[in-house]
């Protein structure tokens, strides 16, 4: 692992501070994983990592990558995108598929189908 | 204009002509003959004047170096005995050529028979006009590869296959000994130069390897030259078209042996064992190959009897040792080419315009095809030595060496006799074969008016007809200086005096053949209506030489299916066990002798958080191994848990190439393996009968975890054994100095692989194209088990739901619940390739690449198929792997040429900076073609293995039919669109 490079103190601050800010938000999210019992609460928690989480690391990232170049650093803005794009993708599969297997299993505490099929 | 180097000319032109002959459509019949013509008369043109020289004696030579410290290198070399086989060769092809043009139907796809000629014209010039030993043998067995093409060109026709088959196992095993006898002269000798090993004949001779080395090379020659016992191939060849026949089976291929023997005459000839052998041989071969003619029935049975008995008399002449039977065995070999070859050619015609060969359904044909009945009557009367033929004179040199014979009373008295013996078999079968065909009453029941053929179809057999009739007047004229300057090449100083000439005075081998043509006379007026009552040969008919190698192979064939029944498993787990034991005790072998010690290099204290991805990274491990059994998807997932691992550890250890690589292709992996889950069956669970497994079951689960352990273990020790110990001094300190200023990229292992290795990975990407092309012919043909046909059941009722509810369509449910996820899926594509171009353009300095952009644009590609369906994309996307595949390939070989057309070696690559409008300076070299096309070709080979998984899905299995549950499933395979 590289060391931490030259960066001028205010800017190792903040950096830190996004970075424990971005690092706590996705461990919350990981404990609600672990602890939240049904699928449909669960299914809610990891957001926290790719939202917040995400955003804060990526903004360290920004910011020092900003400081040591010494040119203003767009490339987290990117990665931003495509996280915010993908993950629904993957939380909107697995939520559909959990719900249709408890639709059809019976369960009544998920929501009926709507009247657009009946 | 003899010019040594004019000899590669006249080798590759017959090779350029094949390959130019099969690049033509299959109708085009006289193009293919004028290519094959034109092939045979300019490379005889080319070689003829290379006559002058080798008539004075000279040996015109052409070396090409290859493998100078292997003693291998391309030698072409010509003197009298290789230029008068070489004009052999080349004439009769030419004939042969003009002949097959009127002989082939319509219909059979004459380009490829020329183009299978034109290649054997090659590879029999190549033998005579070797230098080289082992280049000599590899010619050999070109021939009898040729050879099987040629014998199988109607593969419809039954007999044709296992005559083929036959000719090819029997040669090519000939083949081998030769290889092996070779090789043993080789190290007799110290080189492989056929001058060097001619030279050195007193060395041989008294090696103890002598004996090894000649039995080996003959059995290379008699099998080759159809000499007994090895004899029967040859009749069985017969079910090739008549020119084959004509051209290999007669005239050239066969002569191959005799080629060698004659060759290596010099060096081998002269002990007993040689005098023994070689004359025993030829002389069974002689009187079986008569004795079997005489009863054949059909025309050109009796022509390839008579050309094994012939070859027989050849073989004994050389076996008799004397430099005067030498002459009359060289001689002899051009007689019987040409007499022999027209004789076919004749036979030919005969079965082409009456429709029929046997001799028993032919008569008095004299009458309709008058002119080639003259033929054929002058070519059989020079077969059976008839005085002034050139068959006559050869014939009355070999009773004349008969005679001379050294050897005790009984072969002195027995030798005489039997050769007088053949001589008249071999005029009552001449005989026969015209009486028979030409004389008599007119047929009664042929299939065809018969009645002249072409003009241009008889040309041939006219010409060497004419060539017999010359030689047999006045043959020290014509052949007689070139005959002197082949045997001069083959004996040396050991040449002797003799006269070409009709007419020597009453002497006893005249007495001999004048006996011998009374004797076959009278005998065939004698027994000819016996003969054509028996069936077959008496006394040697239960020496069914083909029946005998059927046995024989079949029972090589079935000892080899009781062997891989005794040491072959077909399950995996044996056969992954065996290859894990193996593995772990050559691995272990060395550490045994050596002992085991870990290096001197100071250890790296240990990262906390390096450590708990690692320990991550290794319960996903051990949990996908855990869950394989019962629970599949599970097991995926871990599975790509532990590789995401080795990629952070790739990152984490300053190596971004490789953590790209790998992330792209466990990505890859793991959906096509997501893929791949839907077709395995269910795995029941076990139940065992009292709740717990068998104490064979779990003794074999914990013996598979032992040796995992152990192997695990092993390779982790060995590791952590060489990573203790310092770096060597590698040529990968070389790369990483000269990347730069030799391959014009910061990425050191980018300009490996494009360029200083580029060699090693234009082999790993045509590996790759075969590894798909393989996955998806077996895929093609998919029958999956019977439990897994039917589509899973979450999808039976999402389809039964859609069908039931009024207004929707199969499908709908499903489209549903994906349309948000599909739409930013399809979206996605633009990015992910313009990405994949990124990574391949930026490649040669920064981490990426073709293989890493490849995998990257796959990847588009897949999800593409998973977000809308195989039907969806593919009528939106013209999903071409193969041409992608193909396309990569062909740019990475010809970017490779390119350097070559610049005076560099293969795949040399070359760069600069180039300044573009607008971007700038831009780094710039062909090394970006090359992975150019490995891009292509990952690409295709990836998706062509997706499309082949999911067109499975696409199909309609027909379900199993109940009535008889034991036929396997067959799969409709109307889906493929």
């Amino acid at each position: 692992m590289t060391q931490a490079p030259d960066l001028p103190l205010w800017a190792a601050i903040l950096a830190a501070i996004f970075v424990l800010i971005g690092a706590g938000a996705t461990f919350i999210g990981s404990m609600g994983l672990l602890r939240l019992k049904t699928f449909y609460e669960r299914v809610h928690s990891p957001t926290m990592g790719t939202t917040l989480g995400t955003v804060c690391i990526l903004l360290a990232s920004a910011c020092v990558s900003s400081v040591v170049h010494a040119r203003f650093s767009v490339h987290e803005a990117l990665i931003f995108l495509f996280v915010s794009l993908t993950t629904p993708v993957t939380l909107m599969l697995l939520a559909r598929a959990a719900l249709y297997r408890d639709r059809v299993a019976g369960d009544e505490s998920v929501p009926v189908e709507d009247d657009r099929s009946n | 204009m003899t010019d040594s180097r004019i000899l590669l000319l006249v080798l590759a032109l017959p090779f350029f002509g094949s390959l130019l002959s099969a690049l033509l459509p299959r109708t085009a019949r006289t193009a293919a003959g004028l290519v094959a013509g034109s092939v045979a008369v300019l490379a005889t043109a080319l070689l003829i004047p290379f006559y002058a020289p080798v008539a004075r004696g000279e040996i015109v030579r052409l070396e090409i170096g290859w493998l100078p410290t292997l003693g291998l290198d391309l030698v072409f070399r010509v003197d009298g005995l290789a230029w008068l086989f070489a004009m052999m060769v080349l004439v009769i092809g030419a004939l042969v050529v003009l002949y097959t043009r009127y002989y082939m139907a319509r219909e059979d796809p004459v380009p490829r028979f020329f183009s299978y000629l034109l290649a054997f014209m090659g590879s029999m010039l190549g033998i005579v006009l070797s230098g080289n030993l082992v280049q000599l043998a590899f010619f050999w067995e070109m021939t009898s590869l040729f050879s099987f093409l040629l014998i199988g060109y109607w593969y419809g026709n039954r007999a044709a296959r296992d005559g083929a088959r036959m000719a090819l196992i029997v040669t090519a095993t000939g083949g081998l000994c030769l290889l092996v006898g070779v090789l043993l002269i080789g190290r007799i000798v110290g080189s492989y130069d056929l001058d060097v090993v001619l030279a050195s004949g007193g060395t041989i001779r008294s090696s103890p390897l002598y004996l090894p080395a000649l039995i080996l090379v003959l059995l290379g020659a008699f099998t080759k030259s159809a000499q007994f016992p090895f004899h029967f191939w040859l009749p069985h060849a017969m079910a090739a078209p008549t020119p084959v026949s004509a051209y290999l089976h007669s005239a050239t291929m066969v002569k191959a042996g005799i080629f060698l023997m004659i060759r290596l005459w010099p060096i081998f000839a002269g002990t007993d064992a040689w005098y023994f052998i070689v004359s025993f041989a030829g002389l069974a071969t002689l009187l079986v190959g008569a004795w079997a003619a005489i009863f054949q029935h059909d025309l050109k049975g009796l022509l390839a009897y008579s050309t094994i008995s012939h070859l027989g008399l050849i073989t004994l002449l050389l076996g008799l040792s004397s430099p005067l039977a030498a002459v009359a065995a060289i001689f002899h070999t051009v007689n019987h080419a040409t007499f022999k070859a027209s004789l076919f050619m004749a036979a030919g015609i005969i079965d082409h315009e009456s429709g029929t060969r046997d001799m028993r359904r032919l008569s008095g044909l004299a009458r309709f095809m008058p002119f080639t009945a003259t033929l054929a009557m002058v070519a059989a009367a020079a077969m059976a030595g008839v005085p002034l033929l050139n068959g006559f004179i050869s014939k009355e040199m070999f009773l004349a060496e008969a005679l001379d014979a050294r050897g005790g009373p009984v072969i002195g008295f027995a030798l005489p006799v039997l050769a007088t013996l053949g001589a008249a078999f071999s005029v009552l079968y001449s005989l026969r074969f015209i009486h028979q065909t030409f004389f008599g009453p007119p047929p009664t029941d042929l299939p065809k008016v018969p009645h002249e053929p072409p003009g241009w179809m008889r040309r041939p057999i006219e010409i060497l007809v004419i060539a017999c009739l010359v030689v047999g007047i006045v043959p020290a004229a014509t052949i007689g200086p070139v005959l002197q300057s082949a045997v001069r090449s083959v004996l040396g100083a050991q040449t002797p005096t003799y006269s070409l000439a009709i007419w020597h005075g009453f002497s006893a081998p005249l007495l001999l053949s004048m006996i011998a043509l009374a004797t076959g006379t009278l005998a065939y007026f004698r027994f000819r209506d016996a003969l054509n009552r028996r069936a077959g040969p008496p006394v040697i008919a239960r020496f069914k030489g083909g029946r005998m190698f059927e046995r024989v192979l079949a029972d090589i064939v079935r000892r080899a299916r009781s062997l891989e029944g005794l040491f072959g498993t077909r399950r995996l787990q044996p056969q992954l066990r065996l290859l894990v034991c193996l593995a772990c005790l050559a691995g272990l072998l060395p550490f045994l002798q050596l002992g085991y010690a870990t290096g001197g290099l100071p250890v790296t204290p240990l990262d906390p958080a390096f450590a708990v991805i690692w320990i991550v990274g290794g319960i996903c491990a051990v949990g996908a191994a855990q869950q394989a059994k019962y629970h599949r998807l599970a097991s995926l997932v871990l599975m790509a848990g532990a590789g995401l691992v080795a990629c952070i550890s790739f990152v984490w250890l300053s190596a971004p190439d490789l953590a790209l690589t790998q992330l792209l292709v466990e990505t890859v992996t793991t959906v096509l393996l997501l893929l791949g889950l839907r077709w395995l069956p269910k795995r029941q669970p076990e139940v065992w009968p009292d709740d717990r497994p068998p104490a064979r079951v779990v003794f074999r689960r914990s013996a598979d975890l032992g040796i995992a352990i152990a192997a695990g273990l092993g390779a982790a020790l060995l590791a952590y054994a060489m990573l203790t110990r310092p770096l060597p001094d590698t040529i990968s300190r070389y790369f990483m100095e000269q990347a730069y200023p030799q391959g014009g990229g910061r990425n050191v292992v980018n300009v490996i692989l494009v360029d200083f290795r580029a060699f090693d990975t234009l082999g790993e990407i045509a590996v790759l194209a075969i590894v798909a092309l393989t996955i998806f012919s077996l895929l093609r043909r998919f029958r999956p088990a019977s439990e897994s046909i039917e589509p899973p059941v979450q999808q039976r009722m999402q389809d039964a739901a859609d069908l039931h509810a009024g207004g929707r369509r199969v499908g709908d449910t499903k489209k549903d619940y994906l349309l948000v996820p599909r739409i930013i899926m399809e979206w996605l594509f633009p990015v992910i390739f313009v990405f994949a171009i990124y990574l391949l353009v930026r490649g040669h300095d920064l981490p990426g690449g073709g293989f890493a952009a490849g995998v990257a644009m796959s990847i588009a590609i897949m999800l593409q198929y998973m977000a809308g369906g195989t039907r969806v994309v593919e009528s939106r996307l013209r999903i071409r792997p193969l041409r992608w595949i193909g396309a990569g390939l062909l740019l990475a070989v010809v970017t490779g040429v390119g350097a070559l057309a610049f005076g560099y070696p293969f795949l040399t690559s070359w760069f600069r900076y180039l300044e573009l409008p607008v971007i700038g300076k831009v780094p710039f070299g062909t090394a970006l073609f090359f992975d150019l096309g490995v891009f292509l070709l990952v690409v295709g080979a990836t998706a062509l293995m997706l499309v082949a998984i999911a067109h499975q899905s696409i199909r309609t299995p027909r379900a199993r039919t109940p009535a008889r549950p034991d036929v396997p499933p067959v799969i409709r395979e109307e889906g493929e669109d």
